[in-house]
């Protein structure tokens, strides 16, 4: 039988209290009798086929989402009284304090060592806004230098409500905005699409490493969402909008940039050529970035005009002096050059090594596993074999959504690309798989993707995402919550370890192959015995560090097969594979006439 | 009978996870306490127990509660021996913290039996409405309040009085439902406010016959009164061994105490302290005689007994003579019918006397109305109709447990999803009622919800900005006052609803 490419399937109108199309409930053959497929359904089971509106559905999610944000809150962050370092708190601290109280052009020159500025403009503003904010509370949370290691509970509690706020602001709407899109796409009723926004939202890798561990991710997270949203309901020159947000909030949305870039390029090349549409993306974009360093160059204006002196240890940055043209010093536009290269050389530090810590990524297991040792080799060497490695595993996803750019298509194509990049590029962070994990749980609200066929490979990204994260999350006392959020949604979602219902249909009934059952039982159970030896036995004293290296090995293989998966179902439902048979045999065909 | 969705376990399992994550939340000196506990009964002869008083917390609950802290403290022992030192005051490492935040959890299984009973044992045609309640009460803020965050044991002790009550359903039920309900009073000893219904209904069904009061079945006094006087042996035996039994009352009623709690449970005294304030300002217009010193010391801080400087001073015996006068119109109407429903009925009225006239009582002890009602709740429109505003003004006056910033969006938040939730659902399970319902009653307990918005709002923030530290008995007042008028109200309805139905 030939994949059905997903544009020939004949489309239904369904009412919005129509039948399940998701795959949320299941009627059990003996008497016709529906019931909750997995227990997150179950707790939506009263509302179902109700008239009741979304405005009341909706803040009731969007409130129970907030208190598990919170109690996860209630719990260490990291580096919680642990000098000399302190943590990524610490680190939001200072750029709040630093923002706030230094020139706009000593922002990206001030001490890196103690966690200086080396994201983008974005992140400086919006930590400019809420030091602003937190200074007029409490001055003394922001002090530069005075302040350094504040462990004061008013603070905490400051910081955790401007995580909330800043996601309540962000990521929440615009994950309600992009669920809303991909159900109407897909034909899916209301209710069905709450249960997706629900899941999404209990994600718990993203809760935990915002929330628990400390960072603001949603925020880029949700410019993310709705580039997506916006991509979905046709308004490609929006999503050029909220891409440069997430790009100028996060330089790790490049992960997503190449299969954003090869879809906005589609669309003006297919079906028809499009340039009017190819410029205006083109033009949008770069004023885009404009406006995102605006406020900066307006900054550095207003110094150049006032001559405030930069600061003392300030160097040429290294991209400046790597021009291949002098440059004088005396042109009017020097500062602002002299500022962008240096945003952009602290942004994209181009000298670190190949990973840092560990990280479950190609290169971070072929060297500690012990297969292949990496540090022998010249570091140039290393970058360029990771570049490589990059793009071919990123071009199959982005040649295909070039070609065939369907909105279908979008979220295979966006995670497979960012899965690519999170296994094989350069400096990648154990946090960093909180971006293809996005793409990817968003397709529990398109078109059976809550059939234990999509839904047990999303649970499966996302619990072995979480596992690959407990080593960090251990270090900032947050195994307690790593247990809660992680099983808890195992459970809604029906998914081993607690629950194998998933795995119990088979493949005609919307159940998964059988080499995808092995695949993943083989992986949860490593999990599972990972957690009891971890818990009950030491590592040998040869090898301390045994866990974690066993944890980044099988998180790598585990990320890696879900890497195929996307490319494979990318290329199912862009039916290259149906039209490539239809060619073979128009050509056969052909020689038949003949 | 199709299962109702989400099931009882299901909620359970999402109540627990979220419980757990409140593990680091602010925690009362009620922790404090129950650790000090666990120190005295496993570290101290049976003797010292009610004499101890190396911390000022001492043990002050009956009997069985303190054999339940000594099965708690031999667990405890492998988690961490240092918290059953007696003189680690304080001791709060988070193998404490979690160790005793974990029995909470665990012991509300009982609780969660209980609910699961309750729902099996209703009839099939209202089912659904016994389900909802049974998730209500299950996911209760004050239960998350009180035990998960402030730290107590109602999930537990809730969970026994729903079990015997649950069991007194059924006629061969009624003798355990007894014994469970005088095992409960020897855990805690605030369960005796509930104890007429429960006497009054037992005579009724148990100890004399179904067709006359003459006709006694003397077999089953016999055997209710000897099963209540072993538990009560089990209990106090040991403590009257040693001829300790007037220490150990004293430690349970401690009468010294003041009228009203520091800060006042929203009920009748609330009410009269809030009039009495008032009245200190009309005084001088109206000629009455001002009690100087009572104005000066009254409620100024946030501990002290409240005194009165204009209205006549309440003795303890007038609020024991108004609880009783209070309990007898639901009392009667039991004897004289006594249902199942009558009795459940009666419980909550019983509650809800000791609660608005009781001497010292505690914001908490508001649970003693809201859960036996909630299994009322839904039998029609007009128990709601009373039931809403209780569940408004019940939770609200309950949020001055929780002052730290922290934890303030989790009492909020929580209570408003609750009360979105369950209200909804109600609305929309309970049948319409017989009788026709007096719409005004209605559209005034929608303008009390409505008050509370910003109600909450002030105290939790114009407040502070207006008046600084100043006045800050004001808004625990104004909580309270608010409290009180929607605890009588939903009294008096629910009281009209019984009575006429």
């Amino acid at each position: 039988m030939s994949p059905q490419p997903s544009s020939h399937r004949p489309r239904r109108r369904r009412p919005a209290e129509a039948g399940s199309s998701n795959g949320a409930i299941t009627t059990t053959s003996a008497a016709q009798h529906e019931r909750p497929a997995f227990p997150l359904v179950a707790f939506f089971w009263p509302i179902k086929g109700a008239n009741i509106t979304q405005w009341v559905t909706l803040p009731c999610i969007l409130m129970i989402a907030f208190l598990f944000r919170w109690c996860t809150a209630l719990w260490p962050y990291s580096g919680y009284r642990k000098p000399p370092m302190h943590g990524d708190f610490e680190a939001q601290r200072h750029w709040m304090e630093l923002t706030i109280s230094l020139p706009v052009t000593h922002w990206y020159f001030h001490d890196l060592e103690w966690w200086g500025l080396d994201y983008p403009p974005l992140t400086a503003y919006h930590s400019w806004l809420l030091g602003q904010v937190g200074s007029f509370l409490n001055p003394s949370w922001f002090r530069l230098y005075l302040s350094r290691g504040l462990d004061d509970q008013g603070l905490k509690v400051f910081m955790r409500a401007t995580v909330a706020a800043s996601e309540y602001l962000v990521y929440v709407p615009a994950a309600v905005l992009c669920v809303r899109q991909l159900a109407r796409q897909s034909n899916i009723n209301i209710w069905e699409a709450s249960i997706a926004l629900t899941a999404i939202l209990m994600q718990p890798a993203t809760v935990l490493i915002d929330h628990g561990h400390f960072q603001y991710n949603t925020v880029m997270l949700g410019f993310m969402l709705t580039t997506i949203a916006s991509m979905l309901a046709g308004r490609p020159l929006w999503s050029c909008v909220f891409f440069v947000g997430a790009l100028g909030f996060k330089q790790m949305a490049l992960f997503y940039a190449p299969a954003v870039a090869a879809y906005l390029a589609g669309i003006c090349f297919f079906p028809k050529l499009d340039i009017p549409r190819f410029v205006g993306i083109a033009v949008i974009t770069l004023a885009s970035f404009a406006v995102l360093f605006l406020p900066l160059l307006l900054g550095t204006a207003y110094d150049t005009y006032r001559n405030a002196p930069l600061p003392a240890d300030a160097v040429t940055p290294p991209l400046l002096s790597a021009i291949p043209f002098s440059l004088s010093e005396k042109v009017w536009y020097y500062p602002y050059i002299f500022q962008l290269t240096q945003a952009i050389h602290r942004i994209f530090p181009f000298a670190r090594g190949l990973f840092e810590d560990k990280v479950a990524n190609l290169w971070c297991a072929v060297h500690s596993s012990g297969i292949h040792k990496l540090h022998n080799y010249d570091s140039a060497l290393l970058s360029r074999a990771a570049l490589g490695l990059t793009l071919a595993s990123i071009l199959p996803p982005c040649a295909l959504i070039f070609f065939k750019p369907r909105k279908e298509l979008i979220l295979y194509a966006f995670a497979a690309t960012s899965w690519g990049f999170f296994l094989c590029s350069y400096q990648v962070h154990e946090k960093n798989v909180l971006l293809p994990l996005l793409p990817m749980t968003l397709l529990l609200a398109t078109e059976g993707g809550m059939k234990p066929s999509t839904r047990a490979w999303v649970g499966f990204a996302n619990i072995l995402a979480c596992w690959t994260l407990f080593p960090l999350l251990v270090k900032d006392e947050l195994r307690i919550p790593y247990f809660v959020l992680t099983g808890l949604w195992a459970y809604l979602m029906g998914l081993p370890p607690v629950d194998i219902s998933a795995y119990k249909l088979s493949r005609s009934e919307g159940g998964l192959h059988i080499i995808s059952k092995v695949i993943h039982f083989g992986i949860y159970a490593v999990m599972v015995a990972w957690h009891v030896a971890e818990a009950a036995l030491a590592p040998p004293e040869n090898k301390p560090d045994l866990w974690v290296v066993a944890n980044v090995c099988f998180g790598a293989a585990g990320f890696g097969i879900c890497y195929f998966w996307c490319l494979w179902r990318l290329v199912e439902e862009s039916g290259i594979l149906y039209d490539m048979r239809l060619l073979k045999r128009k050509a056969q065909e052909g020689k038949k006439m003949q | 009978m199709a299962e109702q969705y989400p099931t009882i376990l299901q909620t359970a399992v999402l109540g627990t996870a979220f419980k757990v994550l409140l593990w680091p939340a602010y925690r009362s000196t009620d922790f404090e306490v129950h650790r000090n506990w666990l120190a005295i009964t496993h570290s101290l002869p049976l003797k010292q127990w009610y004499f101890d008083k190396t911390s000022e917390w001492t043990l002050d609950y009956p009997p069985f509660f303190a054999y339940f802290e000594l099965f708690l403290s031999q667990l405890a022992r492998y988690v961490d021996p240092k918290m059953l030192q007696i003189n680690n005051l304080g001791y709060d490492s988070w193998q404490t913290v979690h160790f005793q935040r974990a029995t909470v959890i665990v012991t509300e299984l009982v609780l969660v039996y209980a609910l699961s009973l309750f729902v099996q044992s209703t009839p099939a045609g209202s089912r659904k409405q016994s389900h909802a309640a049974a998730l209500s009460i299950l996911l209760s803020p004050g239960l998350l309040i009180i035990d998960h965050v402030h730290f107590q044991y109602n999930g537990l002790l809730y969970g026994i009085l729903l079990l015997s009550v649950v069991l007194a359903r059924k006629p061969t039920g009624l003798l355990p439902s007894g014994l469970i309900f005088a095992a409960l009073l020897c855990l805690k000893h605030i369960y005796l406010y509930l104890a007429p219904a429960y006497f009054v209904y037992l005579l009724r069904t148990y100890c004399l016959g179904p067709r006359s009061i003459f006709d006694v079945r003397f077999s089953n006094c016999i055997k209710l009164g000897v099963g209540i006087a072993v538990v009560a042996l089990l209990a106090f035996g040991p403590f009257i061994y040693y001829g300790q039994i007037e220490q150990v009352m004293s430690r349970l009623f401690p009468f010294s105490r003041g009228l009203c709690h520091a800060y006042w449970a929203p009920n009748v005294w609330a009410m009269y302290s809030f009039t009495d304030r008032i009245l200190i300002y009309a005084a001088p217009y109206l000629k009455l005689p001002v009690n100087l010193e009572a104005v000066n010391s009254v409620t100024r801080g946030l501990v002290g007994d409240t005194s009165f400087a204009v209205l006549p001073e309440v003795a303890p015996r007038v609020t024991f003579v108004l609880t009783l006068a209070a309990q007898l119109p639901a009392l009667a109407k039991l004897f004289f019918r006594p249902t199942w429903d009558n009795f459940v009925a009666a419980l909550a009225l019983c509650g809800y006397a000791s609660f608005l006239f009781g001497w010292h009582v505690h914001e908490k002890a508001i649970l003693l109305v809201i859960i036996p009602f909630s299994l009322l709740a839904l039998k029609d429109r007009r128990y709601l109709g009373a039931f809403r505003p209780l569940a408004v003004s019940g939770h609200v006056s309950l949020f001055p447990l929780l002052y730290t910033p922290m934890e303030f969006p989790i009492k909020m938040v929580y209570a408003v999803a609750w009360l979105v939730i369950f209200l909804m659902s109600f609305d929309r399970l309970a049948p319409a009622s017989e009788k026709p319902r007096i719409f005004l009653l209605d559209r005034l307990s929608l303008l009390y919800i409505g008050v509370a918005v910003p109600l909450i709002a002030y105290c939790a923030l114009a407040h502070e900005l207006l008046f600084g530290e100043r006045y800050e008995f004001l808004p625990l007042m104004f909580i309270s006052s608010y409290s009180a008028v929607g605890v009588v109200g939903s009294w008096i309805g629910f009281l009209v609803v019984f009575l006429t139905t």
